[in-house]
C-alpha cells in the first residue's frame, strides 16, 4: 500500500513556523524521516493559505523534493497556490497529486482541470454541498460525477484517487462500516479498479489518546482488505507501518520473507 | 469492438547486472515488462549464454557431451579458449568440481590458481562455480575471489548456509554474485535481504532460482521463475529485482534422456540428438520464464539457443 | 473474467426507476456485476443487454474438439496467463504437417500413429495431423486424407486448402470425424464458413494482425458460426510470444470475445533443433495446437515432456505407482531401497542410482505424491506403513537379504522399523539423492 506521509502540515506547530519563515531546516528533517520510515508520497499541507499561497507552496516543494526523492501530495484549497505547486513539482520520481477536488460543484471545476492541464493525479473526495453522504452506494453516485468531470477535462481513470471520507468512531460509529463498504463498491466502479485513497486518523478524532493509535491500525488493516490503495498517516508511527506491512504480506501484496518488516 | 492492443505497464524493473571488463563486458536484465514483450516495455539486455569448463576432465560427463570436448577438455584454459575463440562464447563458466570433498578434494588455494590461469587466457567475463558443497565452496570462493580481483567476476553459488563469507570477500574484491535458494520464492527473498544487509548492493545480485530438467522438475523452476519476476514487476519488490540465471547443464546432463543409448530405449532415438534436444528445450522453457542467463554445456545446444535468443529479443 | 459495474451500467435504461428494488441504475449494476442480482428483475432491459451479459458468463476462450471417440483432442478453455495463478486446463495438441505430395505419406502417418509413450503413468502421444494441398489436386488431396484416415485412424485431421474441390473431396471421407479446416481469410470467409458449417468442422481464421483478426471473427461469429481457431500469422518466435500473449490478454482479462479462440502455431523449419525450439515457444506461450514438419522421436519425447510439466496441476504433486523397481540387472544379493512416490523423488533417487551403476531394488511406497520429509511430517511415511508396505509388497521375494536403506532424512525411524520389521536390518541411506552413487558404491565394496 502506498503511505503517504501527513507530518508537514500546518496544524503542527514546528512545521507551520517553519513555513511562516521559511525555514527549510525543520520540512527538510521530516521530509527525510518520513521517507526513511517508508513514505512513498509526501502530503504537504500549506492549509488555505491566503497570503502568498503561490509563493509558499512553490517553496515548499522545491525545499521538500531538494531532499526527499518521492512525488508529492499538494494540500490546499488555494487554486493558485495548487498551480504554483504544479509548476514547481519535479516529477522524476513520480506525478504530484491534487489533494483534493471533491463532488461539491466550485471545488471539482476548480481542481479537475488542473489535474487535466499538468497530467497529475487528483483525489477526489465523495462528499457535496449536502456534506458526507450516508451510505456507501451514495457516495458512489457522487464518484460517479467526479469521474464523469475527470473524463471531461481528460484526466484518465486510473489517475483518480476517491476518498470516501472516514467519520470518528466515537460520533458516528454506524459510518466506520459504511467507508469500509467504500471502498470496495469504489473499486467496482471500472475497471481496472478505481483507485482509492484516505485520512487515516480521523478514524479515532476525539478517542483517548492512548486509544487512538489501536484504532488507527486495525482500521486500517480492514480498509486494507477491501483493497485501499493508498492512505494518508503519520510513518513515523512504528506500529502503524508495521501492520501495513503485515497486511500487505497477508493478502499476498508482498512476498513473504522471514525479515519482512525490516523492508 | 475495436481492437486495443493490450498493453501492460508495470511498476518496477529488473536490475541491470554487468559482469566482466573491457570491450567483452556483458550486461544482463534491465527489462521491465515481461520475457521479450517488447511492444509494450524496454528489453535493453539479451539474454546471456555461458558455456561451462570444468577444472578436472569431466570423465562423469555423458558420451555426446565428452565428445564435443574431447580435444580440449583435459585442461581448464585451453578449453576455456576453446569457448571464446573457436565456440564464440559470450562468458565462460569455469566449475571448480574438483574441490569438491568426494572428488579430488583439492584446495582453495588450488582452485585460485585454476582460476587466474583461466582469466589470463580469456577475456571474455568468467563466471566462478564451486562444486555446490556449501561449506567448501565458502573457502574455495573466498580465493577464488581474491584470485580473480579486477575482473569483475560473477561468483556462485551464495546459499543460506554459507552467504557470509562468500559476500564479505565477493564485496571486497568487487564482484557480483549468485545467490541460490532452493525452489522457493520466499527463501529467496529472504536470502536477497541478508545479503544486502550486510551491506552488499542489492543491484550486484544475481538470482538463481535453482534449476531442473525438463521432465524432472522443470515446471517448479518455471513457475518460481515467474512468481520472482511477477514480484519485480507488478510488486516493484526491490528484493526480488535482480536477473534470473539458470545452472542447466549440471540438471540436464545426468538424466537418462541424455545418457541412454537408443539400443536400451528404441522408442527414445538416437542418443546425441535426444541430449541436445533435452538441453536446448530446458534453455528455451527456462528463457519463457524470465531467464537473463544460461550456464550451458552441448555447443549445438548453445549455439541453438543463441540464435533463438537473438530472434527473440 | 466479472464485468465491472460502470460496463453493466452502459447498457441499462439509466432511468433509475427503481421497479428493480434498487435506488439507481448503477447500484443495481454494482449488484450484477458481483452476481448478486439478476437481470430478470429489470423489466425495462433491452435484448441487446441481455444477450451482453449472457456472453460475459461464457469461458473466456472457446472450447474447440478435434476428431471424434476417445482420442479426440479439445483445446481452449484458458482462464489465466500464468501457470501458477491456476492451472493451465487442456493441453495443447501436437499435429504433424504431411503434404499431399510427399512420397511417403502411409509411412508418416504411421509414425503419428506410433508415437504414443508413457511417461510418469499417463500416455502422450501426437494427436493430429495436418494434411496439406500441396498439389492442387483435389483427387490427389483426397487420397492423401485416405491415407492418413486409415493409417493414423486415431488422429485428428487438419485441412490445409482453400479449393471447394479439393476441401469437398476430403471431407467426403471425414464425415463425422470434426476435421479442422484451414483457413478462413477476409476474401474467402463466407465460403469456407458454409464448408465448415456443412462438414460439422472447426476453422481456422486468418488475418493480418491482431485488429483484423478480431474484425473477421466478429464479423464470422455474426453470422451464426463460432467454431473458430487463430492464426495471428506468427511463424518467427519473437512474434509468437508478443502476439499470441496479446490474444491471451486480450481474451482472458479484457473479456475481447473476438479474440476468445485458441491459437494454432506452425512450428515450423528446417533445422529441428529450431523446430523444437519454437514449439517450446508455443507450449509456453498460449497455442494450443501445435504443427511441426518432422516427429522423430527424439524431439517428440521433449515436446511432450515439456507440454506433461506445464500442464501440470501446480497443486497435485506428480505421483508414480507403487511398485519395486528394478534398476540396473539387480539380483537377490542386491540392496533394497525405499522411497516416496512424489515423481520428482523417484526420478532423482532413480536417476542417482543408475548413475551409480550398482544395480539395486527401488521400492516406491504411495504417499499421496508427497516427497520424503513431507509425507512424514504428514505421517504417511511412518514406521508402521512403511513395515505394512514392506511385508504386503513380497519384495522379500526379490532378494536374498533381510536389509532395508531408508532416506538419511528419516533416520529417526529406524529404531522403530526395526521393531515392526522383525528380522530385518535397516540401514540409513544418504540424506541428499546425489550422495548415493557414493554410499552404494562403497557398500559394494565392502560387501
Amino acid at each position: 500500500m502506498l503511505i503517504i506521509g501527513e507530518r508537514i502540515n500546518v496544524i503542527t506547530k514546528t512545521q507551520r513556523l517553519a513555513m511562516q519563515n521559511r525555514d527549510k531546516g525543520p520540512i527538510q528533517q521530516m521530509a527525510k524521516d518520513e521517507v526513511k520510515c517508508g513514505a512513498g508520497m509526501l502530503d504537504i499541507n500549506i492549509g488555505p493559505a491566503e497570503d502568498k499561497g503561490d509563493e509558499l507552496m512553490d517553496w515548499i516543494v522545491k525545499t521538500v523534493q531538494e531532499v526527499a526523492h518521492v512525488p508529492l501530495c499538494l494540500d490546499t484549497t488555494n487554486p493558485l497556490a495548487m498551480e504554483a505547486g504544479l509548476k514547481a513539482h519535479d516529477n522524476t520520481w513520480g506525478r504530484a497529486m491534487i489533494n483534493s477536488a471533491s463532488g461539491e460543484e466550485e471545488r471539482l471545476n476548480m481542481m479537475m482541470p488542473l489535474a487535466g492541464k499538468y497530467g497529475s493525479l487528483i483525489i477526489g473526495l465523495t462528499l457535496n454541498k449536502q456534506g458526507i453522504p450516508a451510505l456507501a452506494e451514495d457516495r458512489c453516485a457522487i464518484a460517479a460525477e467526479i469521474m464523469g468531470k475527470a473524463a471531461e477535462c481528460g484526466v484518465p481513470m486510473e489517475d483518480i484517487y476517491l476518498d470516501p471520507l472516514i467519520m470518528p468512531v466515537p460520533f458516528s460509529q454506524e459510518k466506520s462500516l459504511e467507508s469500509i463498504r467504500a471502498i470496495r463498491l469504489f473499486r467496482e466502479m471500472n475497471d481496472p479498479p478505481m483507485k482509492t485513497v484516505v485520512g487515516l486518523s480521523n478514524i479515532s478524532n476525539g478517542a483517548p489518546k492512548e486509544l487512538r493509535p489501536l484504532l488507527n491500525r486495525v482500521y486500517t488493516a480492514l480498509l486494507m482488505y477491501e483493497g485501499l490503495d493508498s492512505a494518508i498517516i503519520d510513518p513515523l508511527e512504528k506500529e502503524m507501518t508495521d501492520v501495513i506491512k503485515t497486511v500487505d504480506v497477508l493478502l499476498g501484496k508482498t512476498l513473504y520473507a522471514h525479515s519482512y518488516l525490516e523492508m | 469492438m475495436a481492437f486495443v492492443v493490450p498493453k501492460e505497464t508495470f511498476s518496477g524493473k529488473v536490475f541491470e547486472v554487468e559482469i566482466g571488463t573491457g570491450p567483452k563486458a556483458v550486461k544482463i536484465g534491465g527489462e521491465n515488462t515481461l520475457p521479450f514483450l517488447s511492444f509494450e516495455g524496454a528489453l535493453p539486455n539479451k539474454p546471456v549464454v555461458a558455456c561451462e569448463v570444468q577444472d578436472v576432465p569431466p570423465e562423469d560427463w555423458p558420451e555426446t557431451l565428452r565428445e564435443a570436448y574431447k580435444d580440449v577438455s583435459s585442461d581448464p584454459v585451453g578449453w576455456a579458449r576453446h569457448c571464446q575463440d573457436a565456440m564464440g562464447a559470450q562468458a565462460v563458466a569455469l566449475r571448480l568440481i574438483s574441490t569438491h570433498p568426494d572428488r579430488q578434494n583439492r584446495t582453495p588455494e588450488e582452485a585460485a590458481k585454476t582460476v587466474s590461469d583461466v582469466l589470463a587466457a580469456i577475456d571474455v567475463p568468467l563466471v566462478i562455480l564451486g562444486s555446490n558443497h556449501a561449506e567448501k565452496d565458502a573457502q574455495v570462493l573466498k580465493a577464488a575471489c581474491e584470485a580473480a580481483k579486477g575482473r569483475n567476476c560473477l561468483i556462485g553459488k551464495a546459499q543460506e548456509a554459507n552467504y557470509k563469507t562468500i559476500v564479505a570477500t565477493a564485496m571486497a574484491a568487487g564482484h557480483k554474485i549468485i545467490a541460490m535458494s532452493d525452489l522457493d520464492v520466499n527463501l529467496s527473498k529472504q536470502l536477497n535481504i541478508l545479503i544486502t544487509q550486510m551491506g552488499f548492493e542489492k543491484d550486484r545480485i544475481v538470482t538463481d532460482p535453482m534449476s531442473s530438467a525438463l521432465g524432472y522438475g522443470i515446471e517448479y523452476t518455471y513457475s518460481v521463475m515467474e512468481r520472482i519476476r511477477g514480484a519485480c514487476l507488478m510488486q516493484n519488490d526491490a528484493t526480488m529485482s535482480p536477473p534470473l540465471i539458470n545452472d542447466i547443464g549440471m540438471y540436464v546432463w545426468k538424466v537418462k534422456e541424455t545418457i541412454a543409448p537408443e539400443s536400451d530405449l528404441p522408442d527414445w532415438g538416437p542418443v546425441a540428438e535426444r541430449a541436445i534436444g533435452w538441453e536446448t528445450t530446458t534453455a528455451m522453457g527456462l528463457l519463457m520464464a524470465g531467464s537473463d542467463m544460461l550456464i550451458m554445456r552441448h555447443p549445438k545446444a548453445i549455439a541453438t539457443v543463441r540464435m533463438m535468443i537473438d530472434d527473440l529479443a | 473474467m466479472a464485468l465491472s459495474g460502470v460496463e453493466i451500467f452502459k447498457h441499462l435504461p439509466k432511468t433509475n426507476c427503481k421497479k428493480c428494488g434498487f435506488p439507481t441504475c448503477l447500484a443495481f449494476a454494482m449488484k450484477l456485476a458481483a452476481k448478486q442480482a439478476s437481470l430478470d428483475l429489470c423489466p425495462d432491459a433491452s435484448e441487446e443487454a441481455k444477450a451482453f451479459l449472457g456472453a460475459a458468463s461464457e469461458p473466456p476462450i472457446r472450447a474447440i474438439t478435434i476428431g471424434a471417440g476417445e482420442k479426440a483432442l479439445k483445446v481452449g478453455e484458458e482462464t489465466v496467463l500464468f501457470r501458477h495463478e491456476k492451472k493451465f486446463i487442456n493441453p495443447c495438441g501436437f499435429a504433424l504437417l504431411i503434404k499431399d505430395t510427399d512420397a511417403d505419406i502411409e509411412a508418416r502417418a504411421k509414425s503419428v500413429a506410433a508415437s504414443e509413450i508413457e511417461r510418469v503413468g499417463q500416455k502422450l502421444r501426437v494427436e493430429l495431423v495436418a494434411v496439406q494441398n500441396e498439389s492442387g489436386d483435389p483427387g490427389k488431396f483426397a487420397d492423401a486424407v485416405k491415407k492418413v484416415t486409415e493409417n493414423a485412424p486415431n488422429a485428428g485431421i487438419i485441412l490445409i486448402s482453400t479449393d471447394t474441390a479439393a476441401l469437398e473431396s476430403a471431407l467426403g471421407g471425414l464425415a463425422g470425424k470434426k476435421p479442422l479446416i484451414y483457413a478462413a481469410t477476409a476474401e474467402n470467409a463466407d465460403k469456407m464458413v458454409a464448408i465448415a458449417k456443412a462438414a460439422g468442422a472447426s476453422l481456422v481464421v486468418k488475418a493480418d494482425g491482431l485488429d483484423a483478426l478480431s474484425g473477421l471473427t466478429e464479423k464470422i461469429a455474426a453470422a451464426g458460426f463460432k467454431d473458430m481457431v487463430l492464426d495471428p500469422g506468427a511463424r518467427k518466435s519473437k512474434d509468437m510470444v508478443e502476439q499470441y500473449t496479446q490474444i491471451r490478454r486480450a481474451a482472458v482479462k479484457k473479456s475481447l470475445k473476438p479474440l476468445g479462440y485458441p491459437v494454432i502455431s506452425f512450428a515450423v523449419d528446417k533445422d529441428p533443433y529450431v523446430e523444437l525450439s519454437l514449439a517450446a515457444v508455443g507450449i509456453a506461450k498460449y497455442a494450443s495446437i501445435i504443427v511441426v514438419s518432422d516427429i522423430s522421436r527424439w524431439k517428440t519425447l521433449a515436446m511432450m515432456a515439456l507440454r506433461q510439466n506445464v500442464y501440470t496441476d501446480p497443486q497435485v504433486p506428480m505421483q508414480v505407482g507403487q511398485n519395486v523397481y528394478k534398476v540396473g540387472d539387480a539380483k537377490a544379493e542386491s540392496p533394497l531401497m525405499i522411497t516416496t512416490n512424489f515423481s520428482l523423488t523417484y526420478f532423482i533417487v532413480l536417476g542417482e542410482v543408475e548413475n551409480s551403476k550398482v544395480p539395486a531394488w527401488l521400492a516406491v511406497m504411495e504417499t499421496e505424491g508427497l516427497s520424503v520429509l513431507t509425507s512424514w511430517a504428514a505421517g504417511k511415511f511412518t514406521a508402521a506403513k512403511i513395515a505394512q508396505y514392506i511385508q504386503e509388497s513380497g519384495v522379500e521375494k526379490n532378494v536374498s537379504h533381510k536389509e532395508l536403506i531408508i532416506p538419511g532424512y528419516v533416520a529417526v525411524l529406524s529404531g522403530a522399523l526395526e521393531e515392526k520389521l522383525p528380522g530385518w536390518k535397516i540401514t540409513v541411506g544418504p540424506r541428499e539423492a546425489n550422495a548415493l552413487p557414493a554410499f552404494l558404491k562403497n557398500k559394494s565394496a565392502a560387501a
